[in-house]
């Protein structure tokens, strides 16, 4: 079930400051309370390992970072410390690597799951070897409903996919097959059109922002298979609510 | 206070207009419930953000203050006439300023009951009667431009004022008829301000969202079933017409959330016979496209019977078209459903059998349901019933519209066709499919960081330890302190995760040379130095040291000392002798180092003669060839001359390419005529600097004036 979560004083976009895999997941250190931890340590601890960092000193590390259960790429900006703080702080077998790319909002310009990578059609081709070597993934430069920031606009997990609402039917399922995973159009956060700012997941949990209202959570639990309903949950039961709510 | 005003005003005017727009609207035209739509959606309804309006004797205190304060004050006879009309003109204007101001605001802010959605323009007029409502904006709009006209005559006038005094009389009168003009609106006045109060305490319904409306006669505990499913908290009492206004609360059904609205009862009488209350409840059912439930109490403990209750309901049917209609019999615990009496029974008949005909496809169990808010049995299915059949009709009318196709993506799921054989399975950690098996079992309760924090006196004052999770071989690694900086390094450039994988290699290739020189150990002993030998080492680095130890105690004495000539030199250290016993100790000859270093100086004049001498003669000889040569060999030291290790100038040096010295000469003298006569022209360049003119006239002529020093 996903959960609703919010950074410092109702900052609803949490997947700025956090981000998650199946392996790991890294929180912002920069709050002065230990609220914004505890929320995923109450789902998370004891599965996978829960580390606290910044990245330059920021705590925007969801933007500027990418990864999944293999590896962990960091932005160039990340400092000698914190790359040394998150590798101990992380199991052995995820590599953790510091690219040196232009677009170094990696959250950003790189969405992936375990399996599949899509990618900011401008991104180094250096970069993009390095993303299939570290995070061992297939790689594909995408845009998402005429946007680059494929990161930005749609979160992933192996069980299915959340993209911006204005993504055609086409486009859709272009990506569907590429990713091999169900995908459906929607937003979060109260119609908020940045997927990724507002909802982390992984395969067996996730967590979206406070303003997510219940016809959106329904959506992000059937589409990631989170609880016991189907994708097919929203094309059914969800269909009228959500004709009422978006026509 | 304000409904006896409004109750006043009500029935002395417009009821007869009122009637016939609620009848049009019960038949509305199918364009005008269009545009009305989409006006609906322009305007959002929040009256409480409606200024404050004050009474007639505080407007003009507060206009009047303001005057006083922020215009001039201190005026004077002895002043201009033209200063002393602006004066007062500025006084008349500012007045007429804030008054057209806090007017239109007025004006402004209070709702056009035209443009307003029409459930809150009949509302309004049911509460405050619209012709009432208009005439009090219409005297405020109408003393605004009273107010200017006076400002702009009396301006007028003002540029006519011939005296301080004539001006003042002048102000006086304007802002006093502008006074006055405010004080005829006061009871206008009053009559908004009592409105906003009321206004900003209406229910805030929101026209357009899905709504479920309760209707039926009084005390048939449509409030009751209000407080069952939302959580409004409505006064329930005993009596008829408890509820006195609309109630809104809220309720959710399948992840949407819908408007409940709670109406006065209504009695089943002419329109002309209702009362406000009563109104209230006709406006929202006329003008709220919502779930409609119509309350039937069927035990008859409301004091109205169902026949009573029916023929209330055929008299307002009109209301209902095209809108879901649930029919709710209530207070079924008292009567149950079966036991009420025949011809009753025929009369819900009749209600239903009216309901199904705009039931729109709905089955009859949606239509009629029995319910008991005090068992609260069937309350949910009563709720339900409604909401679904509301949704329904919201959606099939939104899949009409045009609309509905810019959002199609948002309805579908893209599943993916299989591209590949690869199996791409979900990574889920087996701890967390333990914990899904066993769901039952609570998750024992584990310390979070917060908790630490808690214990460790709170926000701001706990620092959570960043190093306790680190993932290491030891433990005791934890706490190990790195250094940034080592020796001026960076110590992360030189962290290599295979470190240890190195060390060990090198390790081995250690042991691996170790060995080996073992091995060669014998060989690489060092032969003994002979005697002689061992004396000239010995010799040496007494040298070396020697030389070092002066080295350095000239470099310490060097900073602050100034350099001194060589000949100076007291310890007479730097001598011919010495350099020449020092190059023979090193078995070298050194005559000519010597010879070299020998003064070139001119000597003693006899001795120079003679050699002058000599060399006149040589110069008499070849006087010709050589005349330069000789007149400069008079005039000047042989010393200075030139240095001897170089040639003379006309010396033919290899790769000069001339073939001998006469030849270069000539070349020389060629090449000293060619520049000469523009070394003469080039005295005098524009890059010089020139001074025109050294005494100007005009800097040096005239006398000075007192205290003018600085310019004439």
């Amino acid at each position: 079930m996903a959960t609703r979560h919010h950074y410092d004083n109702n900052n609803c976009d949490i997947g700025v400051f956090s981000k998650l895999t199946n392996a790991y997941c890294l929180v912002s250190a920069t709050t002065s309370s230990t609220n914004f931890f505890t929320g995923f340590e109450s789902k998370l601890k004891g599965v996978i390992p829960i580390v606290m960092t910044s990245i330059d000193s920021t705590g925007t590390i969801g933007s500027l970072c990418v990864g999944n259960k293999n590896g962990l790429l960091l932005s160039h900006t990340v400092t000698d410390q914190e790359l040394q703080h998150i590798r101990d702080s992380l199991p052995d077998q995820v590599v953790v690597q510091r690219i040196e790319e232009p677009l170094c909002a990696l959250g950003n310009a790189i969405a992936c799951n375990d399996y599949v990578a899509l990618v900011h059609p401008r991104l180094e081709k250096d970069t993009e070897e390095i993303i299939t070597d570290v995070l061992g993934v297939e790689v594909y430069r995408q845009t998402i409903a005429n946007n680059e920031l494929v990161g930005s606009y749609c979160a992933l997990s192996n069980k299915g996919g959340l993209v911006h609402p204005d993504t055609n039917v086409e486009e859709m399922d272009e990506l569907a097959n590429l990713l091999q995973v169900p995908l459906v159009a929607g937003t979060v956060n109260r119609g908020s059109k940045v997927i990724s700012a507002g909802l982390i997941v992984n395969d067996w949990t996730a967590f979206c922002g406070s303003d997510t209202t219940a016809i959106e959570l329904s959506v992000v639990n059937s589409i990631f298979k989170l609880n016991e309903s189907q994708p097919d949950f929203v094309v059914s039961e969800m269909r009228k609510p959500l004709i009422d709510t978006y026509v | 206070m304000y409904a006896d005003v409004v109750l006043g005003f009500r029935q002395k005017h417009s009821r007869p207009s009122f009637l016939r727009r609620l009848v049009s609207l019960l038949n509305p035209p199918k364009r005008r419930l269009d545009c009305l739509h989409q006006l609906a959606k322009m305007v959002q309804y929040n009256f409480k953000k409606i200024t404050v309006v004050p009474n007639g004797k505080t407007f003009i205190d507060i206009i009047l203050s303001r005057t006083q304060r922020q215009t001039p004050t201190v005026v004077h006879k002895g002043y201009k006439i033209n200063r002393l009309r602006q004066f007062y003109m500025r006084k008349v204007k500012y007045t007429q300023t804030n008054f057209h101001e806090k007017l239109s605001t007025i004006i402004e802010e209070f709702p056009r009951l035209e443009q307003i959605h029409p459930f809150y323009g009949d509302l309004l007029h049911v509460l405050y009667n619209k012709d009432h409502y208009k005439l009090a904006l219409g005297q405020v709009n109408t003393a605004r431009n009273l107010i200017s006209k006076i400002a702009k005559d009396y301006v007028k006038l003002l540029k006519y004022g011939d005296s301080l005094y004539r001006c003042k009389c002048l102000k006086v009168a304007a802002l006093g008829r502008m006074c006055t003009v405010l004080k005829r609106i006061t009871p206008s006045l009053a009559y908004l301000e009592q409105i906003r109060q009321h206004m900003a305490r209406l229910p805030s319904i929101d026209p357009n969202t899905r709504t479920v409306l309760i209707c039926g006669y009084p005390n048939v505990g449509k409030s009751s079933f209000m407080n069952k499913v939302t959580r409004a908290d409505v006064d329930v009492q005993p009596y008829a017409f408890t509820t006195k206004s609309l109630f809104v609360g809220h309720t959710d059904y399948k992840y949407l959330r819908y408007q409940v609205i709670d109406t006065p009862g209504i009695l089943d009488r002419p329109f002309e016979d209702r009362n406000i209350i009563e109104m209230c409840s006709i406006t929202a059912l006329a003008h709220l496209r919502a779930a409609v439930l119509f309350f039937l109490d069927i035990s008859g403990s409301c004091g109205y019977t169902i026949a009573q209750q029916a023929a209330l309901f055929h008299s307002i049917k009109s209301l209902f078209l095209n809108k879901p209609l649930v029919i709710v019999c209530n207070k079924t615990d008292l009567m149950p459903m079966e036991n009420i009496s025949e011809e009753d029974r025929k009369l819900v008949e009749g209600m239903k059998a009216e309901a199904m005909k705009t039931a729109m496809g709905a089955s009859e169990e949606a239509v009629l349901l029995k319910m008991s808010t005090l068992t609260e049995e069937g309350v949910m299915a009563v709720k339900n019933a409604a909401c679904e059949r509301l949704l329904d009709q919201r959606v099939e009318a939104k899949m009409k519209s045009k609309k509905i196709n810019d959002h199609l993506n948002r309805f579908h799921v893209a599943m993916p066709k299989p591209r590949d054989n690869i199996e791409r399975l979900p990574c889920i950690p087996q701890v967390v499919l333990e914990a899904r098996a066993k769901k039952a079992v609570e998750m024992e309760k584990r310390k979070t960081e917060k908790d630490l924090e808690e214990e460790n006196g709170g926000a701001g004052v706990y620092s959570a330890s960043l190093r306790k999770n680190y993932i290491l071989q030891h433990d005791e690694w934890k706490d190990d302190i790195l250094p940034e900086f080592l020796d001026g390094h960076n110590v992360a450039d030189f962290i290599d995760p295979d470190i240890m994988l190195r060390l060990e290699e090198l390790e081995r290739e250690e042991k691996v040379r170790l060995a080996k020189a073992k091995e060669d150990d014998v060989e690489m002993d060092v032969e003994e130095l002979s005697e002689e030998q061992k004396l000239q080492l010995a010799a040496i680095r007494k040298k070396k040291a020697v030389l070092i130890r002066e080295h350095r105690l000239k470099k310490t004495v060097a900073q602050n000392r100034s350099t001194v000539p060589r000949k100076f030199d007291k310890d007479k250290k730097y001598t011919t002798k010495r350099m020449g016993r020092e190059l023979s100790a090193l078995g070298l000859d050194p005559s000519s180092a010597v010879d070299r270093a020998r003064s070139k100086s001119r000597g003693r004049k006899r001795d120079r003669s003679e050699d002058g001498n000599n060399d006149a003669m040589d110069v008499d000889d070849e006087q010709q060839s050589n005349k330069k040569q000789r007149v400069r060999s008079k005039s000047r030291s042989m010393s200075v001359a030139r240095s001897a290790s170089r040639p003379p100038a006309d010396a033919v040096v290899p790769g000069d390419g001339f073939k001998d010295s006469t030849q270069k000469k000539s070349a020389l003298k060629i090449s000293h005529g060619s520049h000469k006569k523009r070394d003469k022209n080039a005295r005098k360049g524009e890059a010089d600097r020139v001074i025109p003119t050294l005494r100007p006239k005009h800097l040096f002529s005239g006398k000075r004036g007192k205290g003018k020093t600085d310019r004439r």
